[in-house]
């Protein structure tokens, strides 16, 4: 009996380690080619349609955006790009806060989280642990001038030209 | 007010719009025209609309006189902090049953006829520069009035307009007015015999709450080689927005 707490227990903390998830808690989005407050609007519409969104705070003056994300949600940072685009945009910059469990923040080594791969890139190799603030660096996360930049390190970064919708770059900050 | 910039409504969104012209005849008399309008935007590339147009033109008030389907194609979007360069291609065919009186074209409220025309728009900070090409062709007002043989049934268009956010000069809430000035110019050429106009249209727009948008213009003709009933006038247009209505 007591093998079978001990195996019973052991089976918990297995499944415990493997659902101990990283979370995307919060979002900061720079929108570009917009400028009035009505263009604004149709982009936080598009924003608060997102299902795993809380609250969005806009910035009208720097057409910049603040997603909070419901608790025990997963998003997918594809379908805030796809808002904006919606709306008639593209987004300028994308930095997104993630509780993390010790993970390891090394160039071209990557870590999956809900079916999502994200690797990282121009990053200074460190531990990172609790609520960390990473940069988006995929096409249209970034602007056509800084995209054109970063494509130059395509032979350092031999996955970033194939990013797909479940699979980013992102970059420490 | 008179032209479309290259940019579209946002993706799943619908707007309504109607656009009054009281605008004056040589002898003082006013041809009033209300133009309902339905607008839909389909995704990010694409919006069509439908319009209504009546006029006061027919003796005993007004009268509908026809419709028209317009599509606009955004194929080009570059866009920058603050700042974005985009291209579209539009169309337009219209039907109207009201007589034929003047050699302009126009397939908005007067001819029966088809545009097909191209768009650019520079929006940089708060300034937005538009330019526009079209051909217009015009067919036969049916069932009773055929497009006169002897004058040209087809023209070029090309319009210039700049505009500028004036208020506010910084943002603190969605809810704020906002104010935009603009200025038009826009010319017809006639391809069979060469004969032309050009008008100049300043106007000033509010948009209220983000969401709802009046403009109030005034279109003046600076010259013109081609006969026209009454090129000078008021225009006065409403236009509201639906976020989100499709899914």
């Amino acid at each position: 009996m007591k093998n079978v707490k001990i195996l019973f227990a052991a089976m918990l903390l297995l499944v415990a380690a493997t659902t101990a998830q990283a979370q995307i808690t919060k979002a900061e989005l720079t929108a570009t080619g917009l400028t009035c407050s009505m263009c604004s609007k149709a982009t936080y519409k598009q924003l608060v349609s997102i299902p795993e969104v809380e609250k969005v705070e806009t910035d009208l003056n720097k057409t910049a955006f603040v997603l909070y994300f419901k608790q025990g949600t997963n998003v997918n940072v594809g379908s805030l790009k796809k808002k904006v685009e919606d709306a008639g945009f593209s987004v300028g910059q994308l930095i997104v806060t993630m509780k993390v469990d010790n993970q390891k923040a090394e160039n071209n080594t990557s870590f999956t989280q809900n079916n999502i791969s994200y690797t990282f890139m121009n990053s200074t190799p460190k531990l990172l642990s609790g609520e960390v603030k990473v940069k988006i660096m995929d096409k249209g996360f970034v602007t056509d001038k800084e995209y054109k930049q970063l494509v130059k390190l395509a032979k350092q970064y031999p996955t970033y030209r194939e990013a797909t919708a479940n699979a980013y770059h992102i970059k420490t900050l | 007010m008179f032209t479309e910039p290259a940019s579209n409504m946002p993706s799943k969104s619908f707007g309504i719009r109607d656009m009054n012209s009281v605008m004056f005849e040589k002898d003082g008399k006013i041809n009033y025209h209300n133009m309902p309008e339905l607008m839909w935007g389909i995704n990010k590339k694409w919006m069509v609309h439908l319009q209504g147009f009546v006029s006061n033109r027919q003796e005993g008030g007004l009268e509908a006189e026809g419709g028209s389907l317009y599509a606009k194609y955004r194929f080009l979007s570059k866009d920058d902090l603050q700042s974005h360069f985009r291209m579209a291609a539009y169309a337009r065919y219209s039907l109207n049953r009201a007589d034929i009186h003047q050699q302009e074209i126009e397939t908005m409220g007067h001819n029966t006829g088809y545009e097909l025309g191209f768009i650019a728009t520079q929006l940089l900070h708060k300034v937005a520069i538009s330019s526009s090409v079209s051909y217009e062709r015009a067919l036969d007002n049916m069932p009773d009035y055929k497009f006169p043989s002897t004058e040209s049934n087809s023209a070029v268009n090309y319009t210039l307009s700049v505009g500028k956010l004036i208020l506010p000069k910084t943002y603190t809430s969605f809810t704020q007015t906002n104010m935009n000035f603009m200025i038009e110019m826009l010319g017809q050429r006639l391809n069979s015999n060469g004969k032309s106009y050009l008008d100049i249209a300043p106007s000033v727009q509010f948009i209220f709450n983000s969401q709802a948008r009046v403009d109030f213009g005034y279109r003046q003709q600076l010259y013109s080689t081609l006969s026209r009933t009454a090129p000078n006038g008021f225009v006065l247009k409403f236009e509201y927005t639906f976020f989100n209505v499709f899914k």
